[in-house]
């Protein structure tokens, strides 16, 4: 695959492979990123910049053969990754793949303004890459409080006690998951693993019992 | 198990953005019923970003350094929250659970109407002028033989239908065009599906001809 596109793309490819081979490693641009979120670090996006900017102008470009059009789709991406880099799991996917779709979100987006109602249903909607996730629902579990309830309670019996107890605080006392840790004297981190580890068993018990 | 699947081009477009609104749609809840496709959108999406991200382009006429200085000063693009939607909705006495994406667009879900043949329709408000809508076929319940002027995908969501070729089940993804001609019908167990349909259907047997005038009514 990697081939046949070095051979697709000639000269430019070779030149621009040369020039940020070292630069250009997942690792090095998910260093790069958190960066940017823990430390709102301009340097580490300075680098990004330019690395992403002129390939998002050549994307852009292409895709709307207007290059305006396309330094707006480069500002909007862009814009989205300085303030929204914490978002960015380099388990799920290289930094790459990640400003791709934020760019691909966007051109949809894009495509669609023209006609543009309250109602259409956007990029988000279909991808939620930028959304704030609650972290004891990071996967896509989507149960509300109300469902939950009557879905689980025969469930709920099964989880160990460890489990069960801060699931109850959170769900049924509506504690958040700081003051769980210091109600019972346990680390955060605890707590949200234990969280996570109930959803989770909840979640297969629900699945294998639908 | 998920037997019937969309193909590696519509798994491409999807990833790529460049499907219609309806079709995205249906894709996308498929791929949330489905791992296998999941991963085939996470590679396609790496490919993609790999191949479409390697040239560079200098600009003419945009000007990055005032573009970089512009992005350290902006404000925050405002928060998406993620919100916790109640996933089922209830039909005839019964409950059915939505895939992820469906649940988020419930707000857009119309209401339900009764159409011929023991079915019930809601409109999926997607505010494009395509068609998206939910179909439930109740237990015994059978759509006339009829052929498809445009591109019909049903996905099942929940329970089970079938017509002359096949049986298919939750999570299967069905792509018919004018070249097919089927009549879906559901036995013993009652069937909810997500059909985006690009142009009315076109009945072709019997008495059913007579529904064709209409059928942009019925199913559109």
């Amino acid at each position: 695959m990697q081939v046949a596109q070095a051979r697709n793309n000639g000269k430019q490819m070779k030149r621009s492979a040369i020039a940020d081979s070292a630069k250009c490693s997942a690792e090095y641009l998910s260093g790069l990123l958190s960066k940017v979120a823990l430390e709102q670090s301009r340097a580490a996006f300075s680098e990004l910049f330019s690395y992403f900017a002129p390939r998002l102008l050549a994307y852009g470009t292409r895709q709307f053969g207007n290059e305006a059009i396309a330094s707006d789709l480069v500002q909007e991406t862009m814009t989205n990754v300085w303030h929204k880099a914490h978002l960015f799991k380099a388990d799920k996917g290289s930094p790459t793949t990640w400003i791709f779709t934020i760019a691909r979100n966007i051109r949809f987006d894009f495509l669609r303004k023209n006609k543009h109602r309250m109602n259409d249903l956007s990029a988000d909607d279909l991808w939620p890459i930028l959304a704030e996730t609650n972290e004891s629902f990071d996967d896509d579990v989507s149960l509300d409080q109300t469902v939950l309830l009557q879905e689980i309670q025969s469930y709920y019996a099964q989880l160990p006690d460890n489990q069960r107890i801060v699931i109850e605080k959170i769900y049924l006392e509506g504690k958040s998951q700081q003051e769980v840790s210091d109600a019972l004297e346990i680390p955060l981190g605890t707590v949200k693993s234990r969280t996570r580890l109930a959803l989770q068993k909840l979640k297969e018990m629900i699945v294998s019992h639908d | 198990m998920i037997k019937f699947h969309p193909n590696d081009q519509l798994i491409e477009k999807y990833a790529a953005g460049s499907l219609c609104t309806a079709t995205s749609v249906a894709v996308a809840t498929h791929v949330d019923m489905c791992s296998r496709c999941q991963q085939q959108v996470k590679d396609a999406e790496e490919i993609m970003a790999r191949r479409v991200l390697q040239d560079i382009r200098t600009p003419r006429s945009a000007n990055l350094e005032a573009m970089f200085e512009q992005i350290i000063e902006s404000r925050p693009p405002k928060e998406l929250k993620q919100e916790q939607v109640d996933p089922f909705i209830s039909l005839e006495g019964k409950k059915f659970r939505l895939p992820s994406t469906l649940a988020r667009q419930k707000h857009r879900i119309g209401h339900w109407s009764w159409v011929p043949g023991k079915m019930m329709k809601a409109h999926v408000d997607i505010g494009e002028q395509e068609t998206l809508d939910l179909i439930y076929m109740a237990e015994n319940s059978k759509v006339p033989e009829h052929t498809h002027r445009g591109q019909e995908i049903t996905l099942v969501l929940n329970g089970v239908f079938n017509d002359e070729k096949n049986e298919y089940r939750d999570g299967d993804f069905v792509l018919l065009d004018k070249k097919h001609t089927h009549t879906p019908e559901t036995q013993h167990e009652d069937c909810l599906t997500l059909a985006s349909l690009d142009a009315p259907l076109y009945f072709t047997s019997g008495i059913a001809r007579l529904l064709n005038p209409f059928s942009n009514l019925f199913f559109k």
